[in-house]
């Protein structure tokens, strides 16, 4: 009896196997739904949006990108994580998801899905914050400013565009790395985060290049550091954390998922189309027009970073937990 | 004269046939996005940025900006002649905008809408060319404790935002705050009212909310009158205002468009923030305040100016600094970045062609627009003549659709549908909806702009008179709230006295 289950299970399995075989030769036979847990017109939109113009071309079908906005992510997330595995149904990933994700376990609650349930097909940008003071500020480098924030312990505040957001977490790692602590003020968004930071409302912040490099050259900023490992381009003569001797590396990363249980044949294939996209000139254009720079890592170079990162934010987020007020 | 020169150069580039094609477009797409219900400038930007891959930057800021001031154009349509704001700032209008239209006079309140708004627009458009860099400085300033101190007055100026008596008002003002607090704490991440409910980590959307409230519950009010309810017949020559509601709005009109260009340069939607405050203004400085809401040619010229003034200067942080400070701002400068166009301090002198660009296609947009809007009264007052029981649940769908459009999400569905049965429920008890609807607004920025401004100072509550304009502005909420309480203690005169027994 249980060996006949198995069989059936066994042969159950292998024509899906062989159907998906079938289905991967001439896979997409219709349009490919992009869901989006993020809200249209941001950057990360935008990004998915160029990423849809030019890969549609390479697969002969249509790439429809679907805002599915909700809960920081996790509804988009969710629903992407759910779909049918069959290549038709794809996420948008960024650091959004994955941050939501720890904050979820790190307050002890279980997370609707997390980055397991997910396969990397590829991503395409690794940005990096610039460490943001106001010009008048007291310090000539980012020595100064870590003796002096050693010197008054919480005292130093930074403003972010939201909690564990790509303006939160690398300050909290930043602080982790070089053992100090600030005092963070939350804002709603990364404009009124400059602001903060301009009106001299706060001490510091962090925040994406595009956004900050036109305040800096017009002296309403300056920069102290790249919260990562290369220097940029566009400030060659400005230091990262990373030579300055403190482990704070980390990044904004914007790549597409698709379900876990995808058959291997679409994945390789989406995973050859993602590759190619990333080299496309037209694609590294409209990227690197706002400020941006491609970096491509392909599926499971993808994983081994978010494994990095995710015990990086891990234990942040642990910390941060329990400061945080309890109920 | 400098001005002047680059204002001429600045038509050069907008008055090119493509440019004023695509003003046009921005304009047409911001009516469409405002008149419909749910839909809003922010997601109506968001769907045309793709659209502007193609063409250069300045082409592509003239459009999107055209959709921002547009739709605070096409907003007040729904609110005045169905009692559904079709815009978040378009809400204070429903109160005196649909008494006017149940008097007949929605094609004048249309008219003043229209009027309002292209001269809080011009006006708008003169104030950001002439002091772009000066305000955007000034802007920085206003950090939490200032952002706090001035809510505070609004709030305590919200207190008379409805007519019924004082406890009828605060209750619901109460009720705002405490939906205002569903979701997830901005500040430390913690769920509050969310009962592990997902849809709720957001909170409760404050469109869903006010269509809710104001349009599905007055359809419901309304059937409960009668399904073949009287027509609102609206004659040709009563579509403009008489001489006297013309009058009327002169003074709200100016004072909406100095109010809502002060409150544009807040950060936030300061346009919602700027309709409702001088909606309010405009009742304190009138003879007879208790006739508002009954459908005062005032209640829809103030604030539908002030809207468009605050639209004009939400935009000067952004174009004088490249620091977005509101989110239909923030959308916009993702469309310049895009472009390769990065907003600064220097934006303004290194790529005038762009500044003076919009600036010129601002001032030709307002003209778009109205010619645009005032011919369209007549046929939207044309609706009207529908009968009830077909125009109801057409009115039904646009709100459905309306609110699903705009997150693709059937929870909020279930809460419009939920806060049409609240709306009805409270208009029979004879509550006001306005100042919960408010509340809704202010009480998370207020609260969020008072926690910051503590968490800055960790807990001394000194930051609220460091600052010489937080300690004057918390003096007038002072002053705004001992008023409030002598006026309600001291003894009647006779007259007044008179009045209330003749009523």
């Amino acid at each position: 009896m249980k060996t006949g289950i198995k069989l059936v299970a066994l042969v159950g399995v292998l024509s899906l196997l062989m159907v998906g075989a079938s289905l991967a030769a001439d896979y997409p036979t219709k349009p490919i739904t992009l869901i989006n847990p993020m809200p249209p017109g941001g950057t990360l939109d935008l990004q998915a949006r160029a990423f849809a113009t030019i890969a549609e071309k390479m697969l002969g079908q249509p790439i429809v990108v679907v805002n599915k906005v909700g809960a920081t992510g996790m509804v988009g997330g969710l629903a992407g994580a759910q779909a049918t595995p069959d290549g038709y149904t794809l996420t948008v990933g960024s650091v959004n998801l994955t941050n939501a994700v720890e904050w979820e376990i790190a307050n002890g609650r279980k997370p609707p899905f997390t980055r397991h349930d997910f396969i990397g097909i590829g991503s395409f940008t690794m940005s990096p914050t610039l460490l943001i003071v106001h010009p008048d500020a007291p310090y000539k480098s980012l020595a100064d400013f870590i003796s002096d924030a050693k010197a008054k312990p919480g005292q130093l505040a930074f403003c972010s565009g939201g909690l564990y957001g790509m303006s939160h977490l690398p300050v909290e790692i930043l602080g982790h790395g070089a053992g100090v602590k600030f005092r963070h003020v939350p804002y709603s968004g990364g404009g009124p985060c400059l602001a903060a930071v301009v009106g001299k409302h706060v001490d510091f912040g962090a925040q994406y290049p595009p956004t900050t490099l036109p305040l800096v050259r017009g002296n309403k900023l300056k920069v102290l550091a790249v919260i990562g490992g290369k220097r940029l381009k566009s400030i060659p003569n400005i230091p990262t954390v990373k030579e300055l001797g403190i482990d704070a590396e980390y990044y904004g990363w914007v790549g597409i998922l698709a379900p876990l249980k995808t058959p291997k044949p679409i994945v390789d294939k989406l995973r050859e189309v993602t590759r190619k996209v990333a080299e496309d000139k037209k694609f590294i254009d409209m990227i690197e027009e706002p400020g941006d720079e491609v970096y491509f890592l392909n599926g499971d170079e993808l994983a081994k970073y978010l494994d990095v990162e995710s015990a990086k934010i891990a234990k942040v987020d642990a910390e941060l937990a329990k400061e945080a007020p309890k109920k | 004269m400098d001005v002047l020169n680059n204002l001429y150069n600045g038509f050069q580039v907008a008055l090119t046939f493509k440019n004023v094609y695509l003003c046009f477009i921005g304009c047409l797409w911001g009516t469409v996005v405002g008149v419909l219900p749910g839909i809003g400038p922010l997601a109506g930007i968001a769907l045309l940025i793709p659209a502007t891959f193609g063409m250069d930057a300045t082409g592509a800021i003239i459009m999107l900006a055209g959709i921002y001031y547009g739709a605070m154009y096409g907003g007040s349509t729904t609110s005045i002649l169905m009692n559904i704001p079709g815009e978040s700032a378009s809400v204070v209008t429903c109160i005196d905008g649909y008494q006017m239209t149940r008097k007949g006079r929605g094609g004048a309140a249309l008219f003043i809408a229209a009027w309002g708004s292209w001269v809080g627009g011009t006006l708008g458009v003169a104030g950001l060319m002439l002091l772009a860099p000066f305000l955007a400085n000034f802007a920085m300033k206003f950090g939490p404790p200032e952002m706090f101190a001035v809510l505070l007055v609004a709030f305590i100026l919200l207190g008379s935002l409805g007519k019924g008596s004082f406890f009828k008002t605060v209750p619901m003002i109460l009720m705002g705050l405490l939906v205002g607090t569903i979701g997830m704490d901005p500040l430390t991440g913690t769920m509050r009212f969310t009962h592990g409910i997902k849809e709720l980590y957001d909170g409760i959307g404050f469109i869903p909310v006010a269509m809710g409230a104001f349009g599905i519950g007055e359809i419901l009010v309304s059937t409960e009158e009668s399904l073949i309810r009287e027509i609102f017949k609206v004659r040709l020559r009563e579509l403009l205002p008489t001489r006297k509601e013309f009058r009327a709005s002169w003074g709200p009109i100016f004072r909406g468009t100095g109010l809502g260009f002060v409150i544009g340069l807040l950060p936030g939607s300061a346009h919602v923030l700027a309709s409702f405050v001088s909606y309010t203004v405009e009742k304190r400085v009138a003879k007879n305040p208790e006739e508002f809401g009954t459908g005062r040619i005032e209640g829809v010229a103030g604030p539908e100016t002030a809207n468009n003034a605050a639209s004009e200067s939400a935009m000067i942080p952004f174009l004088g600094l490249g620091i977005p400070t509101g989110p239909a701002p923030a959308v916009m400068m993702i469309a310049l970045l895009i472009h390769g166009v990065r907003p600064g301090p220097l934006f303004i002198t290194e790529q005038p062609q762009i500044f003076w660009g919009l600036i010129a296609s601002m001032y030709i947009g307002n003209v778009i627009l109205v010619i645009l809007n005032l011919p369209l009264v007549g046929i939207f007052v044309n609706l009207l003549r529908v009968p009830f029981r077909i125009l109801f649940p057409i009115i039904l769908l646009i709100c459905l659709v309306g609110t699903y459009s705009v997150n693709a999400s059937t929870s909020e569905l279930l809460i419009l549908l939920s806060f049409g049965v609240f709306g009805y429920v409270f208009r029979k008890l004879e509550y006001d909806i306005a100042p919960f609807i408010l509340a809704i607004i202010i009480g998370p920025t207020i609260e969020m702009a008072f926690r910051q401004s503590l968490m800055r100072s960790a807990g001394s509550f000194a930051i609220f008179w460091e600052s010489p304009i937080t300690l004057t502005l918390i003096g007038l909420s002072g002053v705004l709230l001992l008023w409030n309480i002598y006026r309600a203690v001291r003894p009647k005169a006779t007259w007044e006295k008179a009045l209330e027994e003749g009523e």
